[in-house]
């Protein structure tokens, strides 16, 4: 092992919002602009009552797109406590931590995919480095505007589906006011993960904030 | 002597202690799914089940083993009782999870007791985890823990029942089985049985550790093929 990387801490991202909001989409459009930057990642994957979302990021990020290998995307079910396993009790979260760190040092980022909770989602600050909260515009212009600690506090907002806000009557500008006047100076990001429009504003801002655009490490004969 | 004990177990008791113990259920998730525990007493009859069969005989013994091991600075023995508790946990989701707790308890509780000099034998058990000498499942680093923070091993035992009765009533509050009123009823139910095993359970030797709950394993194997499941085990 190369020393150098024996005690490396892994940067970590958290990913928190709502059911639906697209936390596991994002993920899945994010990482393979990360990876052909030269980054490698591993996902930990929080659901709720499943592993389905570790296993349809295995199956398209593994199996579909070849950019990861499925080991390297790991689910963890939460019984029914989504906030509890981000926030007051990351012990679970932690300890897989350890191990992916003891396993691979050589990794540039841990993603940590929460499952789907209410406004209030924070992340502990053992656990995430930085903190996206995703919300859509089909749960209504008025969620930026109505506040909480994910929409607040998060480094990142990014809101989801904009191609939907016209079939629902959400007004993108007064979320953009709203957003503006809840989160100071902090960025905020209208993305569609659907066709991949805004995604590219999500990796920027995860390379400069969290990676502080560094040149991703690379190993001897590592193929990325 | 000090009472700080009774704290810091209050302290390691509560559900707000970060043990990871809030996502297992123990088993009965699977049974309450394939129909066999239904109600508020066939709850009370799993966790009596568990504790005679289980807990009583194997988790409590590794973790009084432990807890004379850590007294003792015995580091040796404290690996031996650990990787014994480990070949012994039949179910690989019960195993991880009892090795992540295990070893996050150990951390978070050296990181509480820096300045007490008792800390050593817990560091350089932390430092064979780290090595891969050996793994830091749950009894073991709470033996350990509890040492380090002075508590009796008799409340350490009834700790030991009680969060493990107090997870799996959780886990049937959650899943629907019984409403908040019953848990707490089941929970006084079993008080007696808890405080008669903590006051007199004795430390038997490694090789007369024992457990069996078949149908309990059975099911946690099932569990760990569910598709669809709330809850680790």
């Amino acid at each position: 092992m190369d020393l150098t990387l024996k005690n490396k801490k892994i940067p970590k991202v958290g990913i928190g919002g709502p059911v639906g909001s697209g936390k596991t989409r994002l993920i899945e459009r994010v990482v393979p602009i990360l990876i052909k930057r030269g980054y490698r990642c591993c996902i930990i994957s929080n659901d709720v009552i499943s592993k389905e979302d570790a296993e349809r990021m295995q199956r398209i990020l593994s199996t579909e797109l070849k950019v990861m290998p499925e080991n390297m995307i790991i689910g963890i079910a939460t019984g029914g406590c989504p906030h509890t396993a981000i926030r007051e009790d990351p012990t679970i979260n932690l300890a897989v931590i350890d191990e992916i760190e003891k396993k691979d040092p050589s990794l540039d980022l841990i993603i940590i995919e929460s499952g789907g909770d209410n406004v209030m989602t924070t992340f502990s600050p053992a656990l995430a480095d930085y903190f996206i909260y995703i919300v859509d515009v089909a749960g209504g212009d008025k969620y930026p505007r109505k506040g909480g600690l994910g929409i607040e506090s998060s480094d990142l907002l990014v809101i989801n589906k904009i191609d939907l806000a016209a079939h629902v009557g959400a007004d993108l500008a007064i979320m953009k006011r709203d957003a503006k006047k809840m989160r100071a100076e902090k960025p905020y990001v209208f993305v569609n993960c659907q066709t991949g429009e805004g995604i590219e504003d999500v990796a920027e801002n995860i390379i400069k904030s969290i990676l502080f655009d560094k040149k991703p490490i690379i190993k001897k004969d590592q193929k990325r | 002597m000090s009472t700080n004990h009774e704290f810091f177990l209050m302290q390691l008791a509560d559900s707000f202690f970060p043990s990871g113990m809030f996502g297992l259920s123990n088993g009965l998730e699977s049974l309450v799914k394939h129909g066999r525990i239904k109600n508020e007493q066939d709850i009370l009859n799993f966790i009596e089940q568990q504790i005679e069969f289980q807990l009583t005989t194997c988790d409590c013994m590794i973790f009084l083993i432990a807890m004379d091991a850590a007294k003792n600075e015995n580091i040796e023995e404290l690996v031996e009782a650990d990787n014994k508790f480990y070949s012994m946990r039949l179910i690989k989701e019960a195993r991880n999870t009892s090795v992540r707790s295990g070893s996050q308890i150990l951390n978070c509780v050296i990181q509480m007791t820096l300045d007490k000099k008792e800390t050593k034998i817990a560091k350089e058990f932390q430092m064979k985890i780290k090595s891969n000498e050996t793994v830091g499942t749950y009894p073991v680093c709470l033996g350990i823990a509890m040492t380090l923070l002075r508590i009796p091993s008799e409340s350490g035992i009834r700790m030991m029942l009680y969060s493990f009765s107090q997870s799996v009533i959780a886990a049937a509050i959650k899943l629907g089985i019984i409403d908040h009123i019953s848990g707490q009823k089941i929970l006084t139910k079993l008080s007696d049985k808890i405080n008669i095993i903590s006051s007199t359970i004795k430390k038997e030797p490694l090789y007369n550790i024992w457990q069996l709950t078949p149908l309990t394993d059975i099911f946690q194997m099932i569990h760990e093929h569910d598709v669809s499941k709330m809850f680790i085990t």
